[in-house]
């Protein structure tokens, strides 16, 4: 049974009030620095996101040496763009083929490869995605607009250690013309978890921020 | 252990429902418990497994009512009282005295015997 | 009691938070080998779910040596050992009536595995 009742059901409205209250008491003991936590929240809300995935997913279509080292060690090879940190030491790409779809999943919780995607979205940390993932993936793609070809071995990758997933999407049909920032401008964050495909040339929307 | 958290295979969740264009923190609270979990957890007074399970050992009803963040903030105050870094009492009564709590002496219509 | 200071930021979270061992833990499993993973239902932290206790595998890569979230999330140390990718056929896990050309890869440790 929980403690007290303000544990047990603590209205939404209240918890600004709650998480305030607890800073202040932090501060005040001298276990936090404020402005370390500023720098916390600017750097995941503004520095690390799945641009940086976008660029190693680019780099691998262009470069074959690149990918070969990235199909090897996957956070070494990241590393080599320069994205590295929490939830990243060790990173697995896999890979998407004609014959495979890949998608990834944290069913326990909210496993996601940081330094490449940045924070997960709430539909990945969710009851409904954790849920449905592993039991029935062909379809929470379809609720994701994709639908695979009749054949297409999906692999769902349940995130359980601390090893990360990154799901390397395949490049699209007419881009061999493209540079690496056009390629990456195709690669959006949801193909990197394999709830989606990276968009075909001419495709109207913003780049992967 | 077996726990609300273990997600895996269980039916009756609707759809995934995914917000377009979705910003990082959906509120102000929301930046801060990430922000205060992580700075608390660099004093090295518990792990990141320690981390998941004091999430994980919230009352389950709630653990399926509960948004994200509020699941952070739940396990922090765990962690915080279990590595004796905070006290209970001092918690409780931090709470307690915060402006507009309900349950707060004095702010409350009148109080439970 | 280190006080996480502004100017550290972001050394800290470039640092990371490998939960990998550097020990020389012997393997019980080779890539290929048919695995069940064990009825363990304890009521401490585990990272194996309830809908894979019980069932049978395959190794699919030995991730190396890393912290057992078991022992260590209850101050029991770290109790290092391999990490598997094993992979479950989606009807071995939900049954015959589940589509074919589904497959789960989950990362499992070795004590949570039993040869099958």
């Amino acid at each position: 049974m929980p403690m007290s009742e303000h544990d047990h059901h603590t209205p939404p409205s209240d918890l600004a009030l709650r998480v305030k209250a607890l800073e202040s008491l932090l501060v005040e003991k001298g276990l936090v620095d404020p402005a370390a936590l500023d720098i916390l929240i600017d750097t995941y809300e503004h520095k690390v996101g799945p641009r940086n995935g976008a660029m190693v997913v680019a780099r691998a279509w262009s470069d074959p040496a690149y990918k070969a080292r990235l199909m090897e060690d996957g956070a070494a090879a990241i590393g080599e763009l320069g994205f590295t940190g929490r939830q990243g030491a060790d990173i697995v790409v896999v890979e998407n083929t004609e014959r495979v779809h890949n998608m990834v999943v944290c069913t326990l919780c909210s496993c996601y490869p940081w330094p490449v995607l940045g924070l997960p979205p709430v539909w990945y940390k969710s009851a409904p995605y954790r849920a449905r993932a592993v039991r029935e993936p062909r379809a929470v793609l379809a609720e994701f607009g994709v639908t695979l070809a009749d054949g297409v071995e999906v692999r769902v990758w349940d995130s359980t250690s601390e090893v990360r997933y990154l799901v390397l999407p395949r490049r699209p049909a007419g881009t061999e013309s493209l540079s690496e920032d056009e390629l990456a401008d195709l690669v959006t964050r949801d193909s990197m978890i394999g709830t989606g495909l990276a968009l075909t040339p001419g495709a109207k929307r913003e780049p992967t921020p | 252990m077996n726990g609300a958290h273990d997600l895996g295979g269980m039916d009756g969740f609707g759809p995934i429902a995914p917000e377009a264009n979705e910003p990082v923190f959906h509120a102000e609270w929301e930046r801060r418990i990430f922000a205060l979990t992580l700075a608390m957890g660099a004093h090295g007074a518990w792990n990141i497994d320690m981390s998941r399970h004091a999430r994980e050992r919230v009352d389950p009803g709630e653990y399926l009512r509960a948004s994200y963040y509020e699941h952070w903030l739940h396990g922090l105050e765990t962690l915080l009282v279990e590595s004796g870094l905070v006290a209970a009492d001092e918690l409780a009564a931090c709470y307690a005295a915060a402006p507009g709590n309900a349950a707060a002496p004095g702010n409350a219509a009148e109080d439970e015997g | 009691m280190p006080v996480l200071k502004a100017e550290n930021v972001l050394a800290v979270l470039r640092k990371g938070d490998s939960a990998r061992v550097d020990a020389d833990a012997a393997p019980k499993f080779r890539p290929g080998a048919r695995v069940r993973v064990r009825n363990l239902n304890p009521k401490g932290h585990t990272r194996a779910p309830r809908y894979i206790r019980n069932k049978v595998g395959t190794i699919a890569r030995d991730h190396g040596v890393f912290v057992f979230p078991n022992t260590h999330a209850h101050g029991q140390g770290t109790r290092p050992q391999h990490v598997y990718s094993v992979r479950f056929e989606g009807r071995d896990v939900w049954g015959d009536d589940a589509p074919a050309g589904e497959a789960i890869y989950m990362d499992l440790w070795d004590d949570y595995l039993e040869p099958a």
